[in-house]
């Protein structure tokens, strides 16, 4: 009895651990965002690494499943705006395609465009492949210089991260 | 089995709001200065220039140096102040005011606010523009830097990349014991800056900035009231104004450009030019222009910048009651120079001006150099 229920506490408190997780990084707005990309009601998720990789924490990348199929993955990153952080998210398909990236939170007015629908379109269909400069391929917004750096690098680091764990198919020590 | 684990989730939950509830305001107190280094935001900016003359003696100043402070109450609630420091002994409050966030499309607003119109007034740190000294346009027809105590809403459309801001102000005093505002620079006596003003009149600003198209922002900003006094009984103490600025940034590659155009439209001049004997305008505005190019590769960390800007205003636009337009005040004026952009945020400048005015053929050069910061 006393076992029972010990072992029936661990299990709930392993649930709540799990649902922290999740509240943390797999956010209501992300989720709606998620099952709106891939036109479905209740996208589930499940971390997809099991340590960190060099450049990605491994509560920050989900698989996402609908009914047992995986239909892609998530990352939810944070970065510098002018005086505080933002977080945003990106969704992948199965390979790694950016299917969409959008500012979940953003604190501050400074900066605050790089959450516009037609910047972020930039990095639509983007692969691990691809690298993103400033002024180059990515466009600037005058008046949010701090942030939309700040976002092209994240996106950039976010891609050569991904590129490294897939052309090694395991952790780069480097 | 499934009894067990319901009873063990309730006894777990409970143990965890009891955690809550046991919090006391010690703790409460530790766990708030745990996130106190997010809480609190320092910055600042600042330049210090040289500015050399024609037939006078050059000047050399820290022309201003500017903290700003944050403070974040919790995710919706801000306070966000900047104290300036002009020419090293003036202190002024440049910004003071709390932003609550109703959404994510939605802030409230009140306190000392910038007014958006134009470019400078709302991004003057000087890494962000180019040329030692503000445009001229910024200075003499929308009177840099523009703050007045208010209330208002702010905020932006990701699906319409365009952001707004809606703020009913005080506004510049015309009359305040005696007539302030003359022809030369037509508000620029009038601003009150948030210190002892005098209220009589409110005014509105308002702002749309579109940022949809790759590369370049545009901005239009419309502000309309009456100057404020201190003789309520005098209507001829005080003018009324209209004033419109349609502005656009561009950044692609190693180029940049910008410009500028604004236009005032006065009322009741001619009675508060006869009764205090001023030279005030019943039209000002004008435009600028400007190009610039960077020298270095986009890879690296440093930009060099060199600009040319071409600024056209006239401050006797129009008048009234029979003055006439003082040609000295219609300016035409061509800065050349550079930016160089030491890190993100460090700006070395120098640049030549040569000005005009439709007075005399006469060009008046200056030299200006400048270090500016911005953090």
């Amino acid at each position: 009895m006393k076992i029972l229920s010990l072992s029936a506490f661990l299990l709930s408190l392993k649930l709540s651990l799990v649902g922290v997780v999740f509240s943390l990084h797999i956010s209501k707005k992300a989720e709606r965002e998620i099952n709106k990309v891939f036109e479905i009601d209740n996208a589930n998720f499940v971390q997809t690494l099991d340590q960190d990789i060099p450049g990605i924490d491994k509560d920050r990348l989900y698989t996402i499943f609908d009914q047992g199929n995986a239909l892609g993955f998530a990352y939810v990153g944070e970065a510098s705006s002018q005086t505080d952080t933002f977080e945003y998210l990106v969704v992948f398909d199965t390979n790694f395609a950016v299917k969409k990236a959008k500012v979940l939170v953003y604190r501050e007015d400074y900066g605050s465009e790089i959450g516009s629908k037609r910047w972020l379109k930039q990095f639509l269909d983007k692969t691990p492949n691809d690298r993103f400069a400033y002024r180059q391929n990515i466009a600037a917004i005058s008046g949010a210089t701090i942030s939309v750096k700040s976002m092209t690098n994240a996106m950039n680091n976010l891609m050569i991260s991904l590129a490294s764990w897939q052309n090694n198919g395991k952790p780069n020590k480097s | 089995m499934k009894k067990l684990i319901l009873s063990a989730i309730l006894i777990s939950t409970v143990g965890f709001s009891q955690n809550m509830n046991f919090q006391n305001s010690a703790m409460r107190q530790l766990s708030n200065l745990e996130n106190s280094e997010n809480r609190i935001t320092l910055g600042g900016y600042g330049e210090i220039n040289f500015n050399g003359y024609d037939g006078k003696p050059n000047e050399i100043d820290v022309q201003r140096l500017v903290l700003l402070f944050a403070y974040k109450f919790d995710d919706r609630t801000q306070f966000v102040t900047e104290v300036e420091y002009e020419h090293v002994k003036e202190v002024y409050v440049e910004q003071a005011f709390v932003n609550y966030n109703i959404t994510d499309n939605l802030n409230a607003r009140a306190g000392l606010m910038l007014v958006p119109m134009g470019i400078i007034n709302e991004y003057h740190e000087g890494p962000t523009y180019n040329g030692v000294e503000r445009p001229s346009l910024d200075g003499k027809v929308i009177p840099t830097t523009w703050r007045e105590i208010g209330f208002g809403i702010a905020g932006r459309s990701n699906e319409l990349s365009f952001r707004y801001q809606l703020y009913a102000m005080n506004g510049f005093v015309s009359f305040n014991e005696d007539y302030v505002l003359r022809g030369s620079d037509g508000f620029r006596k009038g601003r009150q800056k948030g210190a002892e003003s005098v209220n009589s009149d409110m005014n509105f600003a308002a702002k749309i900035e579109y940022y949809g198209l790759p590369n370049i922002r545009f901005g239009l900003a419309a502000y309309s009231g009456k100057t404020q006094t201190t003789d309520l009984e005098d209507a001829a103490t005080q003018v009324g104004l209209t004033m419109l600025d349609a502005d656009y940034r561009y950044a692609k590659g190693r180029f940049s450009s910008r410009g500028q155009w604004v236009k005032t439209s006065l009322r009741d001049v001619a009675a508060y030019n006869a009764a205090g004997n001023k030279d005030l305008g019943s039209a000002m505005g004008g435009y600028y222009i400007e190009g610039a190019y960077n020298l270095l590769p986009l890879t690296n960390r440093q930009r060099l910048d060199i600009f040319v800007r071409y600024e056209d205003f006239d401050t006797h636009k129009k008048t009234d009651g029979g003055m006439m337009a003082n040609p000295a005040y219609h300016r035409k004026e061509t800065t050349v120079g550079f930016s160089y952009h030491l890190a993100p945020g460090v700006v070395f400048k120098g640049d030549y001006q040569s000005k005009k005015t439709a007075a005399s053929d006469d060009v008046v050069g200056q030299l200006n150099f400048g270090v500016g910061f911005f953090f």
